[in-house]
């Protein structure tokens, strides 16, 4: 809609009288059903009765919706929840030639997810880093402004965050590799530096058990080669949760490895001799990282189960119970003698009597198998007796 | 982390296009489109998919390999169904049926439908194999069976499925997903029967039919969006000039702000483009027996060798024609082994060619005169000729109508604006399948039922008796605000910078209405001086021939109303241009009229605390 420029209204102008004009008489046109228009045409006329106001207000309204439905089909990209970290400047400035000791997941801005991105994240991850970082897009960017630059390049190392990432993705898109890094992660590094057996009695101090050991398990669970990983669970878990809990992480599988470390084999000398020291040493090294680990998460486990005050629950219900028990049974037996005896009973006395309970209670589980098995024989006997006897009516 | 790398599974999509698109299917071509600009090529990379399919053994063609068929295997070849959907097998003419193609007959098992009867292989059923089975007599494994010649019966609305299915395929292939509705045109030669059977033939092939939506239509909303008008006004009068293979369709369609309403249509079968394909095949072959001696007989061929040449012929056409609609230079025609293993090249020049296709042009310009003086329309007063069919690519075509039938200089028309050429907006060939594209896609998002439902009855709406313009007082000419015809409720906003003078500041506005003229104005051409005095005496002896001129004229009728305010933004102008020192302000004028007739005019100086001034009808 272009502007239209109007002369001055003439000198003594008084505007004509007009009343009582009436527009021409009305026609009907049959339209076309077709196009926007005659959509906005049914709305004006169907749904808000002619009114010009209102129908604006409804096809802000419509917009709005269509806009949405745009919008959440696909216009924006399903990122998987990979999102746009902030890139530091030293992360800008990383070389490509450190490139092993660069955090790949925080050159993919991936910190937030680390070792838990699936491929698919570590894929748009990437496509979303090289779509930026890319070398021609970085020329077009930062293109000189003034005359007298242009033709200099200015960028002279302008793809070395792209080297990165290209560095990053080749480690975090292969499997092996991805662990390897995974085992030598610098964020899991950190934090078992900080992690000694004092600091962790401190935390338990201070914030409670579970909250300590229950990030801390669930850390390690990642090594794991057996799938699902038990973890620590409440305070209130059961006995069998417990135990289960302790049996599995004493027995703990790792998969981690310390090839990452490995120290590389000189590219330039041909010496097999060479080659071979190298490598044996390299072997040798990752053994011992990986009887340290395992020694580390031991000592780590003992520590908790140290620690864990389910067990002196555990062990004082069970010590409940069983008194329970003899309570009643000595109720039945001799009176009311006993309960009141009970509380001054020394520690060796209530130690030796949850030995004797567990005991009996080993032989009692003993005896109903015994039991069961016998029970489960005389009715094994009893159905092949019948089976016989009703083999032989047939017979007869 | 013991997930395993990788998937094939696209974990995004790459746009967020509906699943939704427009077809347009002609006798000859199809295309789909998807709304955006170009429209959908198949998997051969053709936009205009050929009409045809063919079968050959167990092999079956669609598009442009089933017309390469047509050379050998014509007899296995269905071209020319779209024109026979929904008609019975005792309606159709001779006329209806393409020559050249696979035999129209009766079908065996349903009555009174039409059928196509091609020769297919199929490879009989397994011998069922016994449960206790012999030992074989030799190692050698069982020769699978032979695949035996069978006549393949397909009623051409099983045609129609096959096909609308391999064009739904090809776009879902291009979109990614899978096509949920679309939106299809049909020619205005359709009857509600054949609609139908289209709609049915879709359905079939496994998409939801929106609507079924009129050429005319479609091509309303491609011209009616943003790309193509720009450089025009919402409201003008249109003619289509829809040429296809088969037939001409005209259509003379008021434009205002994209709502059309069909003053005037006419369609008929007896003109198409076919026609200008005899010529030219007609051409070639007396071109090529001019050539190499060799007699060859075509439109109609009689004998098999020549039957075979006329349909290479054919083909090669289709490459020529573009040629010449694309460039201004010559195009040429080569076929390998035309006749007795002769090979043929020709060229024929744009001039040439617009010889040979004179009858048809004249027929289409004719036609297109018939329909402006039976709807009473004078050709001034169409603002622009939009061309529909690979067929109005022709420059040729436009030239003819534009002299012949008497269309102002000014007219718009895609050759005028630049637009035709090179699959631009302006391109006929692709205007009706985006035109159902955006319709589809329309409906895809409208979620009102009631709306919906209105799509497929016919709406009337009142509409402005007469046009209604706006005057300045002083100025001579007026500012059309809405047009003769214009649906109503309709309004139009028009801003004005008007110029006030520094002591009065009063600006003014006059509401008319306005009739809108051709004036016939009878002229002497101006006489030829001749250097020579030689035919001097014979100059005098002949009767002048007068030339009408006409010219557009607006008449005013009756004063609605008129107003004046004064001015409270007006800025003067600073600075050294031609403007400096006088005062202006920026005023929007919205004129509204309602369903019942009210009219209500509002002029707001643009700004806070402006004037204001309105006019009010009823």
């Amino acid at each position: 809609m272009s502007t239209i420029r109007t002369t001055p209204l003439p000198a003594g102008y008084t505007a004509p009288d007009a009343s009582g004009s009436k527009l021409s008489p009305i026609s009907k046109r049959k339209l076309l059903p077709a196009g926007p228009a005659f959509v906005n045409h049914l709305r004006l006329t169907l749904h808000n009765g002619g009114s010009f106001s209102k129908h604006d207000e409804h096809a802000a309204k419509e917009q709005e919706r269509l806009d949405l439905l745009n919008a959440s089909s696909s216009n924006i990209e399903d990122d998987l929840g990979v999102g746009d970290e902030p890139e530091s400047s030293e992360l800008l400035a990383l070389d490509p030639k450190e490139w092993k000791k660069q955090d790949h997941y925080a050159v993919l801005g991936l910190s937030h997810l680390r070792y838990k991105a699936t491929p698919a994240q570590i894929k748009v991850a990437q496509r979303k880093k090289v779509l930026k970082h890319h070398p021609d897009k970085k020329v077009k960017a930062t293109e000189p402004d003034t005359s007298l630059l242009t033709g200099l390049n200015l960028n002279t190392n302008d793809d070395s965050f792209f080297k990165c990432i290209q560095k990053a993705h080749e480690t975090l898109n292969n499997f092996e590799r991805r662990r390897q890094f995974d085992s030598a992660d610098p964020e899991l590094l950190e934090e078992l530096e900080e992690e000694t057996p004092t600091s962790l009695k401190a935390a338990v101090a201070a914030k409670g058990f579970i909250e300590t050991f229950g990030p801390v398990f669930e850390r390690e669970a990642r090594f794991s080669k057996k799938e699902p990983v038990p973890q620590l669970g409440g305070l209130d878990a059961s006995k069998e949760h417990v135990e289960g809990f302790y049996d599995f992480w004493y027995n703990f599988d790792s998969w981690r490895s310390f090839e990452w470390y490995d120290k590389e084999v000189n590219e330039g000398s041909d010496n097999r001799d060479d080659k071979r020291y190298t490598e044996k040493k390299n072997k040798s090294e990752r053994a011992r990282r990986k009887k340290e680990d395992n020694t580390r998460l031991r000592s780590l486990v003992d520590l908790t189960l140290g620690l864990d005050p389910r067990i002196k629950r555990i062990k004082q219900e069970e010590k409940a119970a069983r008194e329970a028990k003899k309570a009643a049974r000595a109720g039945a037996g001799s009176g009311a003698s006993t309960p009141a005896a009970a509380p001054v009973k020394s520690k060796a006395e209530e130690e030796a009597e949850k030995k004797a309970k567990e005991e009996a209670e080993k032989a009692q589980r003993e005896d109903s198998k015994k039991a069961k098995a016998a029970a489960a024989n005389a009715a094994k006997k009893a159905r092949r007796a019948e089976r016989a006897a009703a083999e032989a009516a047939g017979t007869a | 982390m013991a997930a395993p790398n990788g998937t094939a599974e696209p974990t995004t999509e790459s746009h967020n296009l509906p699943p939704v698109v427009g077809i347009n299917f002609g006798n000859s071509y199809a295309s789909i489109a998807e709304g955006l600009a170009e429209s959908i090529a198949n998997e051969d990379g053709e936009r205009q998919i050929a009409c045809a399919l063919s079968f050959h053994g167990e092999q079956m063609y669609i598009g442009s390999p089933a017309k390469q068929q047509l050379v050998k295997n014509s007899e296995n070849t269905i071209i020319g169904f779209r024109n026979l959907i929904g008609k019975k097998f005792s309606e159709i003419t001779s006329e209806d049926i393409t020559p050249n193609s696979a035999p129209v007959i009766q079908h065996p098992d349903e009555p009174d439908v039409a059928a196509y009867k091609v020769e297919v292989l199929t490879t009989p059923a397994a011998l069922p194999t016994k449960k206790t089975q012999t030992p074989a007599a030799s190692a050698a494994a069982t020769p699978a069976p032979e695949p035996v010649p069978t006549d393949r019966i397909l009623s051409v609305s099983e045609v129609t499925t096959i096909f609308i299915g391999s064009l739904l395929q090809s776009a879902s292939d291009f979109l990614g997903k899978k096509i949920q509705g679309a939106v299809i045109t049909v020619p205005p030669h359709f009857t509600p029967a054949q609609v139908e059977a289209l709609e049915k033939a879709a359905t079939d092939a496994g998409v939801k039919v929106y609507q079924t939506l009129e050429e005319a239509a479609a091509t309303l909303i491609t011209t009616s969006s943003a790309l193509w008008a720009a450089t025009l006004r919402a409201d003008r009068t249109q003619l289509y000039v829809d040429l296809g293979s088969s037939s001409l369709s005209l259509s003379v369609v008021e434009n205002r702000e994209g709502l059309g309403h069909v003053v005037a249509s006419s369609s008929t079968t007896s003109i198409g483009a076919n026609q200008i394909d005899d010529k030219l095949v007609t051409f070639f072959a007396a071109d090529f027996t001019k050539k190499n001696k060799v007699p060859l007989k075509v439109c109609p061929a009689t004998e098999v060798q020549d039957k075979r040449a006329e349909a290479k012929l054919r083909l090669a056409i289709e490459h020529t024609k573009r040629t010449l609609s694309a460039s201004p230079g010559a195009a040429t025609c080569s076929v390998e082994s035309l006749k007795d293993g002769y090979d043929f090249t020709g060229s024929v020049n744009r001039m040439r060619f617009d010889m040979l296709a004179k009858p048809v042009y004249s027929a289409v310009s004719a036609a297109v005169s018939d329909l402006l003086k039976s709807a009473g329309v004078d050709a001034h007063q169409i603002d622009e000729i939009v061309y529909v069919g690979g067929t109005s690519c022709l420059p040729g075509l436009d030239e003819e109508i534009g002299l012949s039938v008497g269309f102002p200089e000014d007219v718009a028309t895609p050759f005028s604006m630049g637009t035709v050429v090179g699959g631009g907006i302006g391109d006929p060939t692709t205007i009706l399948a985006r035109g159902s594209a955006v319709q589809a896609a329309l409906l895809h998002t409208l979620e009102e039922d009631d709306l919906r439902a209105a799509f497929s009855t016919s709406v009337e709406a009142p509409a402005l008796g007469a046009t209604v313009a706006l005057y300045v007082p002083g100025a001579e000419a007026g500012i059309v605000a809405l047009l003769k015809d214009t649906p109503l409720p309709a309004r139009r906003v028009q801003v004005f910078e008007v110029e006030v003078t520094e002591s009065s500041k009063a600006f003014g506005f006059e509401l008319w209405e306005i009739e809108q003229t051709v004036r016939v104005e009878k002229v002497k051409p101006p006489k030829v001086v001749y250097s020579d005095d030689e035919g001097g005496a014979d100059e005098d002896d002949e009767e002048e021939e007068e030339i009408e001129e006409k010219h557009k004229e607006t008449k005013k009728v009756t004063l609605l109303g008129a107003a004046t305010a004064d001015a409270k933004l007006a800025i003067q102008t600073k600075g050294k241009g031609p403007d400096a020192g006088k005062w202006f302000t920026t005023v929007e004028a919205t004129v509204v009229v309602t369903e019942a007739g009210a009219l209500s005019f509002d002029v707001k100086e643009i700004g806070e605390g402006g004037a204001v001034l309105s006019i009010e009808i009823s």
